[in-house]
């Protein structure tokens, strides 16, 4: 999967045209062969823009910054990026004409380690569902994926009650509440966060297991029904915490008992919170 | 740190271990305004006794309660958590209810997932008319949770530094 040549084409197309302010893509770090985002402003740095299967981040999340806010603004979506462009879409918070979306077929991207990503693996919407433009040929045959349950989420559950308890208290103890999954998730745009307002800050200004417990918590089940799996929050945890456990388990009890939503597939769907069935379980209920 | 862990595997394993003589648990008791609340009220002037480990507090609607709150409750104070609202197509506000069962069952799952027993988050539904069905619920829920005796999982005082 390299489709750097045409991304620099059409960044270089889209400026010469005059269609767009800000170009968000990829780049090389200079360093080693892994990328980061960058925002292209000026047309004589498009020969910079890359696109390999080492493009991990969600760039979704660059346009809630004020860089790109009320600007024209050209974007390269995956797959899942695209899910999250859609639900941003949706919740009004971009609008449709400002942009253009780059798709891509994506066929799985890799972690440092060379290998495919574990959500990828598992990935329901290989293909763009929002743009304006794709690039690739269609890795989703119609209705070939099956959805499968993460198989970090079954190996926990099987697990007694307490032997989770503890395993989740270390992942709660090593969280330095640096609140950084918040800031690189495009879903989290609020411009301030419920976890900080005033009551909550003295309530649990400590950075303790308790208080991280609260964060976390909170913010995953603000999520819930609305994360699209892209992991951004993972790849910026500096302690490296499993978060995927809290979302994926959140999204599979909603995929298995909410009509199989997935976030963000269907344009003007809110997800899975706004909208309610009769049918709905209620065994659980007294 | 190593001790709070202790502390809490017992808590869930051998409750009769840690659990002071004559404790009684704390129950979170969020009731919706339109029928829980007044089937609560009903229950008292009906003079139905039931424990008094339940404190009340009332929302509009079983809507209005965020996962926030039952996240807030359990790492505080309260061992137990029960939110009650009005039955399915009974909701003063039309469909409110429909709405806070996706969210109860996702917080409830989620809750579960990360170590608490299944039976400290509770819900029901409970009519302005069914005075005895109230009492009936608290009544379980209370002996439900004093079997699983305190909850220390989380709770904010075990993290402080003294």
């Amino acid at each position: 999967m390299n489709y750097t040549k045409q991304i620099q084409d059409i960044a270089a197309k889209l400026f010469a045209e005059g269609k767009i302010d800000v170009f968000v893509g990829y780049r090389m770090n200079g360093f080693d062969e892994n990328q980061v985002p960058v925002l292209i402003t000026d047309p004589q740095d498009v020969s910079k823009l890359v696109f390999t299967d080492k493009s991990v981040f969600n760039l979704v999340n660059y346009l809630k910054t004020d860089h790109t806010r009320r600007k024209r603004v050209g974007i390269v979506v995956k797959g899942c990026d695209s899910r999250s462009l859609n639900l941003m879409l949706t919740e009004s918070q971009v609008k449709r004409e400002n942009l253009y979306v780059v798709g891509i077929c994506c066929e799985g991207v890799v972690d440092d380690a060379g290998e495919k990503m574990q959500n990828c693996t598992d990935c329901m919407v290989p293909d763009a569902v929002v743009s304006d433009e794709m690039l690739g040929t269609a890795v989703s045959g119609s209705g070939t994926l099956t959805y499968k349950k993460n198989a970090d989420i079954v190996a926990l559950a099987e697990k007694p009650l307490t032997e989770r308890a503890a395993y989740f208290e270390e992942v709660f103890e090593n969280c330095i509440r640096c609140n950084a999954c918040r800031h690189s998730c495009p879903l989290c745009y609020c411009a301030k966060c419920c976890i900080d307002q005033e009551t909550a800050t003295l309530y649990n200004g400590a950075n303790t297991t308790s208080a991280a417990f609260h964060a976390l918590m909170t913010w995953s089940l603000h999520l819930a029904g609305r994360c699209v799996d892209c992991r951004n929050c993972e790849k910026a945890c500096p302690s490296h915490l499993p978060l995927h456990l809290l979302h994926k388990q959140n999204e599979s009890v909603i995929y298995e008992n909410f009509q199989e939503h997935l976030a963000g597939v269907i344009p003007e769907d809110r997800g899975a919170f706004y909208k309610y069935s009769l049918k709905d379980p209620d065994d659980f209920i007294m | 740190m190593e001790a709070e862990v202790k502390d809490q595997l017992v808590s869930i394993e051998k409750p009769e271990l840690i659990a002071p003589p004559n404790w009684e648990p704390v129950i979170m008791g969020i009731l919706c305004n339109w029928c829980s609340y007044a089937g609560s009220d009903l229950t008292g002037t009906s003079r139905i006794q039931y424990p008094p480990n339940i404190r009340i507090i009332r929302v509009p609607c079983s809507s209005r309660v965020d996962p926030w709150f039952l996240i807030k409750s359990l790492q505080t104070t309260a061992d137990g958590v029960l939110v009650s609202g009005c039955h399915p197509g009974d909701c003063h506000y039309i469909s409110g209810n429909y709405f806070a069962r996706r969210r109860f069952l996702v917080t409830k799952k989620l809750l579960n997932f990360v170590g608490f027993h299944e039976n400290r988050i509770q819900f029901s539904w409970v009519s302005a008319a069914e005075g005895p069905k109230f009492a009936k619920v608290v009544n379980k829920v209370t002996e439900d949770i004093k079997k699983l005796g305190p909850l220390h999982l989380y709770k904010k005082e075990n993290f402080e530094k003294k």
